[in-house]
């Protein structure tokens, strides 16, 4: 059986608003058994019990027909109380006429005249009293104060009730969210983020009376929506952007929708939400569009995703991922010098081939999975380091990366710190490359995170630069040791002078900052010499070498030395 | 005196009237008592006697609503009568109505 909130435990009082005596103690007689009861004998006895005791009262069993105030008159004024309309009120009457106004002014049964029998009358208290309960509390959990839309639970609740009632009609799941909503609670406040979050709610309801469909908000700022399939739902878009330049404010509000459509109906609701939410997530960062639908490619996508993610155990474990090695080479002498790597990782997937980091990193960015890749290749890294220590005698700086992620551990410093110590380096083998964009995230706890490393001796380089949103100003003070030109401006610098004009101009904001200039990505001489020309310090790609094992860096490192002892420079002093 | 077998000789509905007060025999006569002393009596047979319908009704709806819980269908049945026709405010003659419920009435009040 269902269960209800209803308690037989406790003992409830209700009110019986009746003007014949007799009556009355008929009516008294029989709850007295179950329940507290008071007497009224008119609306404006009761009224005044009524407000006194508010919702302390379980149920009114009220007659119409009474001297002074009668029920209708009663009734009318409860209903138009926030808190006295929640009271239950069972009418008493003997008129078939008079039920359809009862219900209209909010009587929830009757009970006829002359009574009916007494485990009738009781039941039907009973049952009025425990819905009134249920629907009270359903009512008060069941909506998001902020919005006034369904919670997360109810939300899927009532839409799988729509699917039950109605299986044949085709349904929509979109997932609606604000872009950069977090900022605007920061830039404007919380209350004016409540009211963007309620404009938006505002909007998707009146969408929703034409187009048929329920709407919840499952948490901050992302709201669902289960509606009647159209080909379009972009109306809904243009009516929360109206209604979003109606709050004349001057903050850039923007929403992205991502859609699963009602053919998936074969598919679990919770799970065609996931998907819109999915296709909505895939819209991040594009400006273009705002709205994504949920395709067979991307499911294709998320299943060898979460192949990859189920398989990184196994790929450490029986090192599919390896860690190679990219040259370094100081640039500004007479001869190009070795004089580091970086460490790359690749995954040699035993069913799917090779697998580009370019795949899986953002994939472990997104779950935190990275943390444990980055730790996995600083160890290996550590561990090669010594391994040319002691076989070739030469210290190799290698470049690790540090990624956002671990930038929140505690026990960063303590990690890293510990590694060394296993191989017997110090943090100068150790070169840590932080991206730029990581920076801009939250950089109080970034900058902190960073200016430990450096005081224990790391070094660190500011990875993709130009790629993230430096403002100036933190540029002035950002503890960093070097930075590595972002990919991008190198591959065009041959062909654009717009190009070629920013890497001068990072070439003098890494002059102001102090710090020299590393460049990756470069596959030619003409791109080698012009930034050599323009005053890059170190370079890093295919024009001098792709990542290569850890064998054949051996073989390049005894190259070195042998061109060293055939009188060229000495890197590794 | 007035027991339930006496009612029920008169024709109340004593089993109805007993089961709505829960078979509490003292309460349930205690209750046809003051039933019978009701005030609605008087009222109904002035309003009449007077032509005032609406008075009339209003005395009547009250008494059926008694009656009927109290199960004294001697009175209930003619009250029941009385009150639709008054609820429509027909203009009849009303005299023999009355002479029947308070010839019940007495009898019930004799007891």
């Amino acid at each position: 059986m269902r269960q209800s909130a209803y308690n037989n435990n406790i003992r409830r009082t209700i009110l019986i608003v009746e003007d014949e005596y007799i009556n009355q103690q008929i009516l008294g007689n029989i709850a007295g058994e179950q329940y507290d009861v008071l007497y009224a004998n008119n609306g404006l006895e009761a009224l005044e019990i009524i407000r006194s005791l508010k919702t302390r009262l379980s149920l009114i069993l009220l007659d119409l027909i009474m001297p002074g105030m009668n029920g209708y008159e009663l009734l009318e004024i409860l209903g138009k109380s926030d808190t006295l309309s929640r009271i239950p009120v069972i009418v008493l009457t003997g008129e078939k006429s008079a039920e359809l106004k009862s219900f209209q002014l909010g009587a929830v049964d009757f009970i006829t005249k002359p009574f009916d029998m007494p485990d009738i009358i009781m039941a039907r208290i009973r049952r009025s009293i425990a819905l009134s309960e249920d629907t009270y509390i359903i009512q008060t959990t069941q909506l998001d104060e902020v919005t006034q839309l369904y919670t997360r639970e109810y939300f899927f609740t009532y839409a799988r009730q729509q699917t039950d009632l109605d299986p044949d009609r085709v349904r929509d799941a979109l997932v609606l969210n604000i872009s950069h909503f977090h900022l605007v609670n920061e830039m404007y406040g919380r209350d004016f983020g409540d009211t963007v979050l309620r404009a938006a709610a505002g909007a998707i309801s009146e969408y929703l009376r034409q187009a048929g469909g329920i709407a919840g908000r499952p948490e901050g700022d992302t709201f669902y929506v289960f509606a009647d399939h159209r080909d379009s739902h972009a109306p809904l878009l243009e009516a929360i952007e109206s209604a979003f330049s109606g709050l004349g404010s001057g903050a850039r509000l923007r929403i992205r929708m991502g859609v699963c459509p009602g053919d998936g109906a074969a598919v679990e609701l919770e799970h065609r939400f996931d998907r819109a939410a999915r296709a909505c997530h895939s819209l991040r960062n594009n400006y273009l569009e705002n709205v994504a639908f949920f395709s067979n490619e991307m499911h294709e996508r998320e299943l060898y995703s979460e192949r990859l993610i189920a398989d990184v155990d196994d790929a450490i474990g029986q090192r599919h991922l390896q860690v190679w090695y990219q040259p370094k080479y100081a640039v500004q002498g007479s001869e190009p010098v070795l004089g580091s790597a970086e460490a790359l990782i690749r995954w040699e997937h035993p069913q799917l081939g090779t697998i580009r980091p370019g795949t899986f990193i953002p994939l472990f960015e997104a779950n935190g999975l990275v943390r444990r890749l980055d730790r996995y290749v600083w160890t290996m890294a550590a561990e090669q380091i010594r391994s040319w220590k002691d076989t070739l005698g030469v210290s190799v700086p290698v470049s690790v990366n540090v990624s956002r992620v671990d930038l929140f551990d505690p026990l960063l410093e303590e990690t890293l710190l510990g590694i060394l110590g296993e191989y017997g380096l110090t943090p100068e083998d150790l070169l840590l490359e932080i991206t730029e964009s990581a920076y801009t995230d939250n950089s109080g706890q970034v900058l902190r995170a960073v200016e430990m490393l450096r005081r224990d001796g790391f070094k660190i380089e500011m990875d993709d630069f130009g790629s993230g949103y430096s403002s100036l100003n933190m540029l002035r003070s950002i503890p960093v040791d070097a930075i590595k030109l972002d990919m991008k401006f190198i591959c065009n610098i041959t062909t654009s002078g717009v190009d070629r004009q920013l890497v001068h101009l990072i070439m003098e904001i890494a002059k102001f900052m102090g710090v020299p200039v590393v460049a990756e990505g470069v596959e030619n001489r003409e791109q080698m010499e012009f930034l050599k020309d323009a005053g890059v310090d170190i370079i890093q790609g295919y024009y001098f070498s792709k990542p290569v094992t850890p064998q054949r860096f051996s073989e390049i490192i005894k190259e070195a030395q042998a061109a060293l002892r055939n009188g060229g420079q000495n890197a590794y002093d | 005196m007035l027991t339930i077998e006496a009612l029920k000789e008169l024709g109340v509905n004593t089993q109805e009237g007993l089961a709505r007060c829960m078979n509490n025999e003292a309460f349930y006569l205690r209750l046809v008592g003051m039933g019978l002393k009701d005030g609605g009596f008087d009222k109904l047979e002035e309003a009449v006697a007077a032509g005032d319908l609406d008075a009339g009704f209003e005395a009547a709806h009250a008494l059926k609503g008694v009656l009927g819980n109290l199960a004294l269908t001697p009175l209930y049945t003619p009250v029941s009568e009385m009150t639709e026709l008054l609820r429509a405010r027909t203009q009849a003659d009303y005299a023999p109505y009355i002479e029947k419920i308070m010839g019940e009435r007495a009898k019930l009040l004799a007891l």
